[in-house]
């Protein structure tokens, strides 16, 4: 076997993706994985990172059952990237409760095993003594427990740790085409990287299509029909955590959306629209802010005053069941064996899941792999550690020692568990990368430029999914030209290449700040625009930037 | 409290301060109330005239001639409005615009001469400066230790960028690449530039350190000595003919720095133009608020003004609000130089944009109504491009005498004269006109608002 010929490509670098990679790898699989942009920049970068424990799905019980045993699992190999969050579900009158009671039960049941209490009533004052900025004429609330994970840190984790494991893990390559043989046997598998520009090919037995929303595109690739219902949740940002406890509601139209205290910030969503648009282009509409926004008012009145920093926005890979809402598709995913539903052999498909899923599809999925190449090895996913989470850290000593803040150890400890210790060790040496170049997250440069190194960034905006750089309510104001200096360093880059950087992750926040702007980010962006276009007469530049998808037309 | 003026000035930027001056220098009783920092303080050092029509690529080589282009492609432009006025006939308009902008610039320029903020460039022309990214912008004046001098013109210059280890707002290495491809591209000097990194630790550590924290420490006697010795060393390394530095020389003493420096190591210094926190936007504020309160103006820090009382076409009375206290101030003029969305004069949410202090009907920079605008529909795809942000034209229309007016479109009080970012219809990050408007229609408003109370009086 040469370099290039692979066991299995896996083509997709979201959290199924590169969960598919890791257990491939850890069985020994000669694997590669490769993402047309990077890891985890699409579906899963979008989501709210709840790791849930199915309620949502409470008619589907084997569902419920599997979310809650992953739940267990993740907690076991990735408890320093997970936060557990409560959650209050106020009631203004009694039809806000679900009409079918057994969600009770059937969340109770599994509450043990994930360490959680049983599903609560609270009184009104109970729950305004948790959430004060509640409604006064709330009745009642239902009070739960689910667990959150940093999803971009899952995804990079899991690639890492394929990597570790002997993987090839390679962003930037786009799959435009697969090699099959007269007797549809897919053979090789051609890409282009879009970093060099060039056109590549590999061997190899199998392909796992681990593409989510774009799954239908490449199944199409080797002339294979793939149903998939397309659905885009957006989601509105706001600024630090607002609240102090997640909060669920029933929307306007009576489905449910939700609150949740995430990191810095707070998520208000999702809406759900089927799409058909390119999921690279797609941003939150007016509307959908109004629906998220006056639905949660309902509860909390005072929601307006927060400050709204952007929308995110993304498309969920639904299993193809049509003519009911989106609520009511499963949430269970389907592997689709192309030799089976269609002709070509050694084509694999995912349609459906959820994150909590992600391992537990590579499992199934790297089982009927390991099936098909004769291959006996038993998953171990679930046992063995993702990098970071072998103890705790003690972050107060470790900011004594240091002389860095205990805030900007914390939130490294979040993103990197016991890894933290080799970012600070680079201080050593370099007392000035003790230097904080994002300030709302924090972000020292050390980290910086360690993910730099060790992480395969190649623009901020990778940066961002690695570090939180420019998530904050000045979006990046501060911070990205700070940022692509170091990059630039780091990489070697020409002078034209950070300005690219900086215009390049300055579209990207705009994608999300546009839409919902308004208040404090007015005044941010008159400063950003001072800056970036008034001083540095970025907008006078005439280096050689693309135009994003989103960018596009008029 | 109850206070009185002949001019009230509400708010403390380049438009307020520069009205101010005008009014106190008139013999006017003046007061400013200033809510916050404005952000003239976080602006660069350098005063821009117009470098550019909106939308174009092509800076103009002197501010006459892109106001003359302003005159006959944006006649609402705040620029434009400054040619008219009851005796101007309409050929002599171009004409009038560019003496009354050259006759504020050479104001400022005298106003400004001796404090720390005095300025160099002329109203002939507009000329490079060099910004922290390594990128030149067209300008018009520099605060003078920003004076890259010759670098542009000598076939032998040498150009060093030097930064400072652990301070973040400026990495030498990047601008100096990016400095260098450009002047490559346009096949002018310098053709050699370098970088270096310096040390100077004003709290005894070697990261985290604010551009405040180095100016004040320059201005201390004697710590631009060890500066100079590491520069030295560096300028030689490279027979460097001009230093560039971040914008951080000190708060007051910033020339001597600049000077002395020059004197040690025998090549040019000049500061770069940089972003906020700004050393010069600061040295400038503060440079403003002397020169006002010499004139004999009183400054009220800290108060933000919150309702007013109408006496039939015009304001008699302001309520101003400091955290200790409420002031009513009786007035005989008011100038409105509250800003845009920094300063806190225009706002916008979801249910329109507004003029927060006294409520006055907003247009956008096509002057259509902006009361019921989303902010997001008056905004462009492209975050950063010659078209800019519509969103950061929005703003209050003005008569020629620059008091805003109404929907029906006379003036929305006799009284009342409005300047800088609070007016609609320029887009000075895109034009590179920020001060200059700030500064022609501060000087312009100000005049009309002592005539009106000369004539009243």
């Amino acid at each position: 076997m040469t370099d290039s010929e692979y066991d299995v490509v896996v083509i997709g670098g979201g959290s199924t993706g590169t969960a598919v990679a890791r257990d491939c790898a850890m069985r020994g699989l000669k694997t590669l994985l490769l993402e047309r942009d990077d890891i985890a920049s699409a579906t899963v970068g979008t989501c709210a990172g709840m790791i849930s424990s199915g309620l949502k799905y409470s008619d589907e019980p084997d569902i419920m059952a599997m979310c809650s045993k992953e739940v267990v699992h993740f907690n076991h190999i990735a408890c320093h990237i997970i936060m557990k969050n409560p959650i209050l579900a106020p009631l203004l009158e009694l039809s806000d409760a679900a009409s079918d009671s057994s969600y009770v039960d059937s969340y109770s049941a599994h509450a043990e095993e994930r360490d959680v209490p049983a599903m609560l009533f609270l009184t009104p004052e109970a729950s305004r003594e948790i959430e004060p900025m509640l409604h006064p004429d709330i009745i009642a609330s239902v009070y739960y427990e689910e667990f959150f994970i940093d999803p971009f840190r899952l995804c990079m984790l899991q690639a890492l740790d394929a990597i570790n494991h002997g993987a090839t893990v390679r962003t930037y390559c786009e799959v435009i085409g697969f090699d099959i043989n007269n007797n549809t046997e897919l053979e090789g598998i051609i890409f282009y990287n879009r970093v060099s520009g060039t056109t590549e090919r590999v061997s190899t037995k199998l392909v796992i299509n681990a593409t989510g929303p774009w799954a239908h595109k490449i199944a199409k690739l080797a002339d294979e029909e793939l149903d998939i219902r397309l659905n885009k949740g957006a989601h509105v940002i706001l600024d630090r955590r607002v609240v102090n406890v997640g909060i669920t509601v029933k929307a306007i139209d009576g489905r449910w959306i939700y609150l949740f205290p995430h990191e810095n910030t707070t998520l208000l969503g999702t809406t759900a629209l089927d799409t058909w648009e390119d999921p690279d282009s797609l941003v939150a509409s007016f509307d959908e802010i109004e629906y998220l926004l006056q639905s949660i008012e309902t509860i909390l009145p005072s929601i307006r005053e927060t400050r709204i920093i952007r929308t995110m926005a993304g498309v969920r890979p639904l299993v193809p069941e049509w003519k009911r809402p989106e609520g009511k598709v499963t949430r269970g995913y389907r592997i689709i064996d192309h030799s089976e539903t269609g002709k070509t052999k050694g084509l694999i498909s995912f349609t459906g899941g959820k994150l909590v899923m992600c391992r537990h599809m590579a499992e199934a999925v790297t089982d009927l792999v390991c099936k098909k190449l004769g291959k006996a090895a038993a998953c171990t996913t679930h046992t063995q550690a993702l990098p970071g989470n072998d103890a705790d850290v003690d972050v107060a000593a470790l900011s004594k020692d240091f002389g860095i803040s205990l805030h900007a150890l914390e939130r490294m400890r979040a993103r990197r568990g016991t890894e933290m210790l080799k970012v600070l060790e680079l201080t050593k040496e370099h007392p000035e990368w003790k230097t904080t170049i994002c300030t709302c997250e924090p972000v020292i440069e050390a980290e910086m430029r360690y993910a730099i190194r060790e992480e395969f960034p190649q623009t901020l905006n990778d940066l961002r999914r690695r570090l939180r750089l420019g998530t904050g309510p000045c979006q990046g104001t501060f911070c990205t030209y700070k940022a692509a200096a170091i990059l630039s360093e780091e990489l070697d880059l020409g002078g034209d290449d950070f300005l690219v950087d900086i215009l390049d992750f300055r579209a990207e926040r705009w994608k999300g700040i546009r839409q919902s702007m308004r208040g404090e980010q007015l005044a941010q962006e008159e400063l950003t625009l001072g800056m970036y276009s008034c001083v540095g007469n970025l907008d006078q530049s005439d280096v050689d930037y693309d135009i994003k998808p989103w960018e596009e037309g008029f | 409290m109850k206070l009185k003026s002949d001019i009230l000035v509400i708010g403390g930027g380049m438009a307020g301060l520069v009205a101010g001056i005008i009014a106190a220098e008139s013999g006017a009783t003046t007061l400013l109330l200033r809510k916050g920092q404005s952000a003239t303080a976080y602006s660069s050092g350098a005063i821009d005239i117009i470098g550019y029509l909106p939308e174009a690529t092509e800076p103009f080589s002197a501010p006459s001639e892109g106001l003359a282009a302003i005159a006959g492609l944006y006649p609402l432009h705040p620029y434009g409005v400054v040619g008219y006025g009851d005796n101007v006939a309409p050929e002599e308009v171009v004409d009038t615009i560019i003496e009354r902008v050259r006759d504020s610039v050479v104001w400022l320029k005298d106003r400004l001469e001796g404090t720390i903020a005095s300025v160099v460039g002329d109203f002939q022309s507009n000329f490079s400066p060099i910004s922290i990214l390594g990128t030149t912008k067209p300008t018009c004046l520099v605060q003078t230790t920003m004076n890259p001098g010759d670098i542009h013109e000598r076939e032998d210059s040498v150009l060093l960028f030097a930064g400072i280890t652990g301070y973040p707002d400026f990495n030498p290495s990047s601008a100096s690449k990016t400095y260098l491809e450009d002047r490559i591209a346009m096949g002018q000097p310098p053709h050699k530039v370098g970088f270096c990194m310096t040390k100077i630790m004003p709290f005894g550590k070697s990261f985290n350190i604010s551009s405040i924290e180095i100016a004040r420490h320059l201005d201390h006697k004697g710590s631009i000595e060890t500066l100079a010795e590491q520069i030295d060393v560096q300028v030689k390394r490279i027979g460097a003919t001009h230093v560039a530095i971040p914008p951080v020389l000190g708060i007051r003493h910033a020339l001597k720095s600049k000077l002395e420096l020059e004197k040690a190591i025998g090549a040019e210094v000049f500061e770069l133009l940089g972003f906020p926190p700004s050393i010069p936007g600061l040295r400038l504020q503060l440079a403003l608020e002397e020169v006002y309160t010499k004139a004999g103006g009183k400054l009220l820090a800290g108060h933000e003004a919150i309702s007013s009382s109408r006496k039939g076409k015009t304001i008699n009375s302001i309520l101003a609000r400091s955290p200790r206290r409420e002031i009513s101030i009786d007035t005989k003029a008011i100038i409105l130089a509250t800003g845009k969305y920094i300063g806190g004069g225009i706002a916008g949410n979801e249910n329109g944009i507004r003029e927060t202090v006294f409520d006055i009907m907003t247009v956008t920079g096509e002057y259509h109504s902006a009361k019921d605008i989303v902010p997001s529909r008056v905004t462009h795809r492209l975050e950063i491009s010659p078209m800019g942000q519509q969103i950061q034209t929005c703003g209050l229309s003005i008569d020629p005498q620059f008091r805003p007016i109404r929907e029906d479109g006379l003036e929305w009080a006799e009284n009342v004269f409005a300047a800088g970012a609070v007016l609609a219809g320029y887009n000075y990050s895109v034009e590179k006109s920020g001060l200059g408007v700030a500064l022609t229609s501060g000087y312009g408003a100000a005049m009309n608002a002592v005539d009106r109370i000369k004539g009243v009086a």
